[in-house]
């Protein structure tokens, strides 16, 4: 297993490479010239040759694209042109909000996803199918500023229960009942489309195993349904689901940018608007490379885990 | 009929699905203690319905109706909680296909404990020391060892006795055996029947023993209910059966059974086919092919220095068990799989150092038949679309001229025109090997490679499709590598075969020699092993140290 990691690491390392040289040159193809931004229209020519020079932009585009990536190995992610500060000082701030935000969603969708699968599957029944296929569809079909929306109003104003933004004055740790409370809405609203597509896919996964021989195998021998479906289909049922859900990160981590707009949690998702629409490389540049490097990771973690949850791959065919 | 010692009753039971389909009209049948009951019959004829119904097994929307009684007491009907205990303690079942019959992702321990634990609680170390004790039973070598195993790591003769071995664990009283050792080589085969049979003599557990096969029946059975499209036709013993066939359906059966010549039929060499003048149509000069990377080390070597010729006009059997490389060969005359060492000569020509563009054109007098003819068409095509395919992909003709070529190949294969029109699905297994055979012609072809090619039909619609393919191989005169794992099939259609193990070539000459008189002992005892369709010694119906 670890072997397997290992040999996976390099392409992995490639990969990140190729999406830092790609993500450098993007920004600078784009139109528009930070230097504009930051000067304002007033500015003479000489400020502006000023500006430039103290950012670096005047040299040549390798030597800045190495200088970035220099950096990046020193762990100096260089500072932001608009807002301010150390570029990792304000990644800092930002990704502790978005990572508990996403982690959250992601244990919320898989439990629930798990839960109602396994719960239609063994049950059975027809209305029961009919109201999660509803419930399915709407979860997919409803956009997060809809759903978002939809939350607030209804538990933040119709009903008061809950706070309808932000994040714990007081910070995750000191509370954990107040951080339940802020934290419940926007991780179900983030949550919602990631629980409908995973329930849908492990759903027919699950029932097209109990199709298969082996269950019928298992029920000749008076296994009861209950374990049919938890301790023989479910295990061959997670491997693709696994994948699945690897894909599904993507749709979390898009999620996450509008959730954070909602519910105004001040995640990475506001920082890479504001970086984005002011022209601040740095900032823009670092975020883009981060979400590379979570899909990286993140598929790099479903091959792994995918290999240990089937034996066939696991131990190979020696016979 | 009513006897009190009846272990299993089924009286008139009857079977049906909101749609039409096989199903079972009115069986009545009944085993007694410690006997063989082999349930005959084609596909269609009710006989795995039937054995699904008794532990309540039937697919969904089927409805059963009749009466199964089991020691007396009814189980059609029962409740799924009654029906659970009842499975796998008292009635156990073991299905056809190993490959797909064990859960992929547990180990073979674990699955023999989950189905101890389905009927009372056990502890862990009872239930290992019960798996040991169970895979020793079925006589799987170093059970210690193979319950930590998982199905993938196991043979195919290996994954059904350990099938076998989850139906014994909780001691029932009436095995249903499903077809166990059709998906199985001739010689596992031969050791699953024989212990099956001693299972039965150990624990006196009764068996419902379903197949298809004549053989199989006259190797292990006591009694013999022959079906058809769900009617009982005939009930006797073996010997009855066997000996004196009461009904014309069973004699049919009996005769569509393809028959092996016996030992020493071969007396004078038959005259060998003229050592052919042109080049041979097809010809291995001690070919090798390896699966897998050789660069890690990990390559398999599938055809290990096999030479062969197929002179134009001849069918060459090529015959062997599960990983004896005989598809693999089959489809390297093809070009299908690379080629490690050796070469292939099709026509005279080297296969693999010709150019892409000339392989193709090798390619258009090559054609393929498969094993599973509901597999190999598709089923979205229409049938005359399928069987067209090939000359709209070479271009052949005029669209007019296509469709002529369809109905004149649809007459070759004794099917009526309008069957053109219609999908696969809508056809039988033999019609739609017809159609895979008029397909593999439409190029006209020199040479033909068939895969198995009747191992998914039944005896009787094998039997038709045999004569029609000698028919065919005579009006189109195309040469042909016949693959099949059974030998009375080979023996029927081939002028010459040859034998594969393990990759290399045993043993090969014209049939009647091979069969006749087999020089070689895996050859001798691949024909010891085919089940013959006549009882050997007289059977008692019961063993007498077990009646009680």
């Amino acid at each position: 297993m670890l072997s397997y990691l290992l040999r996976r690491v390099p392409s992995a390392l490639g990969v990140l490479f190729v999406a830092s040289f790609l993500i450098f040159l993007m920004l600078r193809l784009i139109p528009g010239d930070p230097v504009d931004a930051l000067a304002g229209q007033d500015a003479t020519d000489e400020s502006r040759q000023a500006i430039r020079e103290e950012l670096g932009l005047d040299e040549p585009f390798w030597s800045q694209y190495l200088s970035w990536i220099g950096g990046l190995f020193r762990l100096d992610l260089g500072q932001s042109y608009r807002i301010g500060g150390s570029v990792r000082e304000l990644l800092a701030n930002g990704a502790l909000n978005t990572v508990v935000l996403a982690v959250t969603a992601l244990l919320i969708a898989v439990t629930l996803a798990l839960v109602t699968s396994l719960v239609a599957v063994i049950r059975d029944s027809r209305w029961l199918n009919a109201m999660l296929a509803g419930l399915n569809t709407l979860g997919l079909a409803l956009p997060t500023f809809a759903s978002g929306l939809l939350l607030v109003l209804l538990f933040a104003v119709v009903f008061p229960l809950l706070p309808s933004g932000g994040t714990p004055p007081d910070g995750y740790l000191a509370r954990p009942d107040i951080t339940v409370q802020y934290l419940l809405l926007p991780a179900i609203c983030l949550a919602l489309p990631v629980w409908a597509g995973l329930t849908r896919f492990l759903t027919e996964s699950l029932r097209s195993q109990m199709r298969q021989p082996y269950v019928t195998t298992a029920r000749a021998a008076g296994v009861s349904r209950r374990r049919l479906v938890i301790r023989h289909a479910l295990p061959n049922a997670l491997p693709s689901t696994v994948t699945v859900l690897g894909i599904q990160v993507g749709t979390l981590l898009g999620g996450a940018v509008l959730v954070e707009q909602i519910f105004t949690w001040p995640g990475l998702g506001s920082l890479i608007e504001s970086a984005i629409s002011g022209r601040d490389y740095p900032v823009v540049q670092v975020l883009l490379l981060l979400s590379v490097a979570v899909f990286v990771i993140t598929q790099l973690l479903t091959d792994v885990l995918q290999a240990w949850l089937d034996p066939r791959i696991r131990i190979g065919g020696a016979r | 009929m009513t006897e009190t010692s009846d272990l299993l009753q089924v009286d008139h039971l009857a079977i049906s699905f909101a749609h039409p389909r096989p199903a079972v009209n009115d069986i009545s049948l009944s085993i007694v203690e410690g006997e063989v009951l082999a349930l005959v019959g084609e596909s269609g004829s009710g006989k795995s319905m039937t054995a699904r119904a008794v532990l309540g097994l039937l697919p969904p929307g089927a409805r059963a109706s009749g009466s199964i009684r089991f020691r007396g007491e009814e189980v059609l009907g029962l409740p799924e909680d009654q029906l659970a205990r009842l499975r796998g303690r008292r009635i156990a079942m073991v299905f056809q296909e190993p490959q797909t019959a064990l859960n992929p992702v547990r180990t073979v321990g674990w699955q023999i404990r989950e189905v101890l634990r389905a009927h009372g609680r056990i502890s862990a170390a009872a239930a290992r020391k019960r798996a040991v004790e169970l895979l020793e039973e079925v006589e799987i070598p170093e059970p210690e060892r193979r319950i930590g195993h998982y199905p993938h790591q196991l043979s195919g003769g290996q994954k059904q006795r350990v099938v076998l071995a989850l139906a014994l664990a909780n001691e029932p009283e009436l095995l249903l055996a499903d077809e166990p050792t059709t998906a199985l080589d001739v010689t596992v085969q031969a050791e699953i029947l024989a212990l099956l049979r001693r299972i039965r003599d150990r624990t006196g557990t009764s068996i419902l023993l379903i197949t298809h096969n004549m053989g199989v029946v006259a190797e292990i059975a006591d009694r013999v209910v022959v079906l058809r499209q769900g009617d009982v036709v005939e009930t006797g013993t073996t010997r009855e059966v066997f000996g004196a066939p009461q009904h014309a359906y069973t004699r049919q059966l009996l005769d569509s059974v393809l028959s092996l010549p016996a030992a020493g039929d071969f007396v004078h060499p038959v005259p060998a086919p003229e050592p052919p003048q042109e080049a041979p149509a097809l010809r291995f000069d001690s070919v090798f092919v390896e699966y897998g990377s050789s660069r890690r080390g990990r390559a398999f070597p599938a055809v290990q220095g096999v030479s062969l010729d197929v002179a134009p006009g001849e069918v060459l059997g090529l015959v062997g068990e599960s990983g004896s490389g005989k598809t693999t060969l089959g489809r390297l005359a093809a070009g299908l799989v690379p080629l490690a060492g050796g070469s292939v000569h099709v026509h005279g020509e080297d296969l693999f150092s010709s150019s892409p563009a000339r392989r193709r054109e090798l390619g258009r007098d090559l054609a393929f038949v498969h094993q599973d003819p509901e597999a190999s068409l598709d089923p979205r095509m229409s049938v005359g679309a399928s069987i067209r395919e090939p000359l709209d992909i070479h271009r052949v003709g005029t669209p007019a001229s296509r469709r002529a070529r369809v109905a004149e190949l649809l007459e070759a294969v004794r099917l009526p025109a309008d069957v053109a029109r219609r999908r696969p699905r809508e056809l039988s297994g033999g019609q739609r090997q017809r159609i895979a055979m008029a397909r593999a012609l439409v190029l006209g072809p020199q040479l033909m490679i068939a895969d198995e090619p009747t191992s998914a039909l039944d005896v009787s619609v094998q039997a038709d499709v045999l004569a029609l393919f000698g028919e065919l191989q005579q009006q189109f005169g195309f040469a042909c590598i016949f693959i099949s794992h059974d030998l009375a099939v080979v023996n029927s259609v081939a002028d010459r075969v040859a034998v594969l193990r393990n990759g290399e070539l045993v043993e090969s000459g014209p049939v009647a020699q091979v069969f006749g008189s087999p020089s070689h002992p895996y050859t001798q005892r691949l024909l010891a092993a085919v089940p013959a369709a006549e009882p050997k010694e007289p059977k008692e119906p019961r063993p007498a140290h077990l009646a009680s």
